[in-house]
């Protein structure tokens, strides 16, 4: 009977179209969707050449034409492009946005730009340097010919400016920059749609379960009357939903791994885990619907997907900053959110050297889960009915 | 007025679930518009960073220190590792700085010491590294040519040297962009917020008995369609209403502004073109349970296709491209030009009208196909 029972609800559920729609097909929408967004928002915010016009009024000045060839240096520490151009052109070219700024070399050094912005900052950032080099020069000179007495000061002035000018291109060793690859904030994004799938999976256990309860419908009521116990009913119905949620899984991480480049760091075990873990909480939350609600099946689809979305929203999937947030300010909140714990697992693997908060957030789902087929539980047994 | 009484009648009946869905879509849009301010569609001018300073905070690494903060934005952690890392990744800050033991003493007595940098590989940790490298060296060449205390003053002038800066946009650029960001997201709470409410409302219209009672009476096809329309626009306007005053609630008096204005104006024929889209969907589906999910695979779907959520310079050039066959690209575009239109002359203007008409041509489009459609059914019932 088992086995009869498993077969049905499996047939029965695979039927459902609108079931089918939400566990399979929406998060391979919504997955392409992010990947036509987000693929290349994290290129074009890396650091590019700021393009600047520069206008030349005066003879040119030795330190500032040397400083800007340096900086439009092909290479890796290339920060401008130049052109040189005159006034009508570049004013053209910075209405049109194609250029930063314009840098004019009078008297009296002055940048244009047309409005505030990061490009700008840095073009402003990169120019102050030129007439900083500048201010110090002029104060080492300064002082040199104020503290030296000798007759050598000429000379002595060549060497320190030749030698100033040396330690300004050289590179520095004081910096160690240590930065990572794997900070792809996009692909936490992606996280929360495998929690989602997890928990929208709820909606197979829910239905699975529903027929099984007299109180529900003819179906519920032909099962009560079966001579078949109920918990062979229940562990078959739920054992189907519970495969078919994984069948869904398993096509959206096929999807998501080899058509949108989905990294899910390096332990493949783990992965497994989190997701078979994760999948079983959305199964609990499925069974604690159906038996501790009395309304009809489409409201209860209705209060899953609501708490799905709005665990997920929690979760950092309409931007992830939210995730942040709440993860500092209220991180209870996120620490009994299954979407976060399912996200906040995968992040951990891939982001973290270490597993200990992977193993956090698979204890917290599996005490959720637990938690909620406990009271589910209490809700199902010892159900008898007069008369049907 | 049957059929448009009918309407409002189950529209009062809905009432619960369409003012529930209206306000979240509302307070979405609310919500990603306070959120942006730390994510990646506002450039800051100042960089956010973390500094672990290990050294005693005196001498040169007070000087450093100040100098950071002057120049940045320090947000101030909690001092763990996970705090610190978490931060990095969510782009709360860009870069950490990590500041050795007794780094001030050895940078003075030019022991080369080294401060650790772990960046985002964004422009803001690039600007940070420009940053640090340049206060560094600085230090480093008045140290070299003379190792004294003076040198604290010096390298503080020599820092805050300015160049003379001229902006010419007189625009309000913050703003205007937060602006262009609220209505962008209109694209999504309107079109989402139409789209179910108007198949939910129409379904109740496609019970075979009421249809068939339609069908026979005297009124034609053209004219209860052209009703069913009006009896929609009144619902949509109210909920254009709604995310105009909120828009100036939360962005303010700028909303008063040529570029408000023209924002506004454009979401209303937006919101024209989505009622009309509505009215051709829930012509289209049969089934009352397949709502949900068109309106999640429409909505979403052009919001993510046409820049909604994310600034369309942003997308692939594949996708920029696609997304021309679709209303809300020009709703879209419009948008982002009217809040970056400063000379209002015809060159500039000729753009935006020109999206308004593809726009109206679209609505127009939507109108003839499901008067077409609706004949067709009839004659076939």
């Amino acid at each position: 009977m088992f086995f009869h029972n498993f077969k049905y609800t499996f047939k029965i559920l695979f039927k459902n179209k609108s079931l089918i729609f939400w566990t399979f097909a929406f998060p391979i929408i919504l997955g392409t969707l992010f990947y036509f967004a987000f693929s290349d928002i994290e290129k074009k915010e890396q650091f590019d050449r700021i393009q600047i016009a520069i206008i030349e009024n005066e003879l040119p000045n030795e330190i500032w034409n040397q400083a800007l060839k340096e900086l439009s240096e092909e290479g890796e520490n290339q920060i401008l492009q130049l052109q040189y151009t005159n006034i009508e052109q570049a004013n053209k070219l910075l209405e049109e946005e194609k250029i930063s700024g314009i840098l004019i070399l009078d008297s009296e050094q002055k940048l244009i730009v047309k409005k505030n912005g990061i490009n700008e900052t840095i073009l402003k950032f990169a120019i102050e340097e030129i007439k900083q080099t500048e201010t110090m020069l002029k104060n080492i000179i300064h002082s040199i010919t104020y503290e030296s007495q000798i007759q050598d000061t000429k000379n002595s002035i060549n060497m320190t400016i030749q030698k100033i000018l040396q330690m300004k291109t050289e590179s520095m060793n004081n910096i160690k920059d240590v930065s990572v690859n794997n900070m792809s904030y996009t692909m936490i994004e992606y996280y929360t749609l495998i929690a989602m799938t997890c928990l929208y999976g709820g909606l197979l256990s829910m239905i699975a379960i529903q027929k099984n309860l007299a109180n529900m419908g003819s179906v519920g009521k032909r099962s009560a009357t079966s001579p078949t116990t109920k918990k062979t009913m229940i562990l078959s119905s739920l054992l189907s939903s519970y495969l078919i949620q994984l069948i869904g899984i398993i096509l959206l991480f096929l999807y998501t791994i080899f058509v949108l480049n989905v990294d899910y760091g390096n332990h493949f075990s783990f992965v497994v885990l989190l997701t078979l873990v994760g999948c079983f909480a959305g199964l609990s939350l499925g069974i604690f619907l159906a038996s501790t609600l009395k309304s009809s099946e489409n409201s209860k689809t209705g209060i899953l997907l609501a708490i799905t979305m709005f665990g997920c929203f929690l979760s950092g999937m309409m931007g992830i900053t939210m995730k942040y947030v709440v993860d500092k300010n209220i991180p209870f909140i996120n620490r009994i959110n299954p979407a976060n714990l399912i996200t906040d697992g995968f992040y951990a693997l891939y982001y973290y050297d270490t597993q200990t908060r992977f193993y956090h957030n698979v204890i917290g789902l599996l005490l959720i889960s637990c938690f909620l087929i406990f009271i589910s539980i209490l809700f199902l047994r010892r159900q008898t009915y007069d008369n049907l | 007025m049957t059929i448009f009484k009918t309407f409002l009648k189950v529209l009062n009946k809905n009432k619960g679930i369409v003012i529930l869905y209206s306000a979240i879509l509302i307070f979405f849009a609310a919500f990603s518009l306070q959120n942006n301010d730390n994510s990646m569609q506002f450039e800051k001018e100042k960089p956010s960073i973390a500094i672990r300073n290990r050294d005693q905070e005196e001498g040169f690494t007070k000087e450093f220190i100040t100098y950071l903060k002057e120049n940045s934005e320090v947000i101030e952690l909690e001092d763990k590792e996970e705090a610190y890392l978490d931060a990095l990744f969510y782009r709360n800050v860009n870069t950490i700085i990590t500041i050795p033991e007794q780094f001030g003493e050895n940078f003075v007595a030019q022991n080369n010491p080294e401060i650790e940098v772990k960046g985002t590989n964004s422009y803001e940790s690039e600007l940070t590294n420009l940053m640090i490298e340049r206060y560094l060296k600085v230090a480093k060449i008045y140290f070299t040519i003379s190792p004294s205390e003076e040198n604290f003053q010096k390298i503080k002038e020599t820092v805050e040297e300015e160049i003379k800066l001229e902006m010419t946009s007189k625009l309000n650029t913050n703003e205007l962009k937060k602006m262009a960001t609220y209505y962008n997201f209109a694209n999504y709470s309107i079109l989402a917020g139409c789209v179910y409410v108007i198949c939910l409302i129409l379904s109740s219209f496609k019970n075979e008995k009421i249809k068939k009672r339609t069908i026979i009476s005297s009124v034609n096809e053209i004219k209860y369609n052209r009703i069913l329309l009006m009896g929609n626009f009144l619902f949509a306007i109210v909920l254009w209403l709604f995310y105009c005053l909120i828009s100036i609630v939360l962005i303010g008096n700028i909303m008063f502004t040529k570029q408000g204005i023209g924002c506004i104006l454009n979401s209303l024929l937006f919101t024209l073109c989505a009622v009309t889209l509505s009215f051709l969907i829930s012509n289209l589906i049969q089934n009352k349970n397949a709502i949900n999910g068109i309106v999640n695979v429409i909505a979403l779907g052009s919001s993510f296709l046409c820049g909604a959520f994310v600034p369309t310079e942003l997308l692939p050039e594949m996708v920029q491209k696609v997304a021309h066959l679709l209303p809300s690209y020009y709703f879209i575009n419009n948008n982002e030009k009217i809040t970056s239109l400063e000379n209002w002359n015809w060159e500039h203007l000729s753009p935006i009208l020109l999206n308004t008409i593809i726009l109206l041509f679209f609505s127009c489009l939507f109108v003839i196909i499901t008067n077409y459609l609706t004949k067709k059914r009839r004659k076939q019932t």
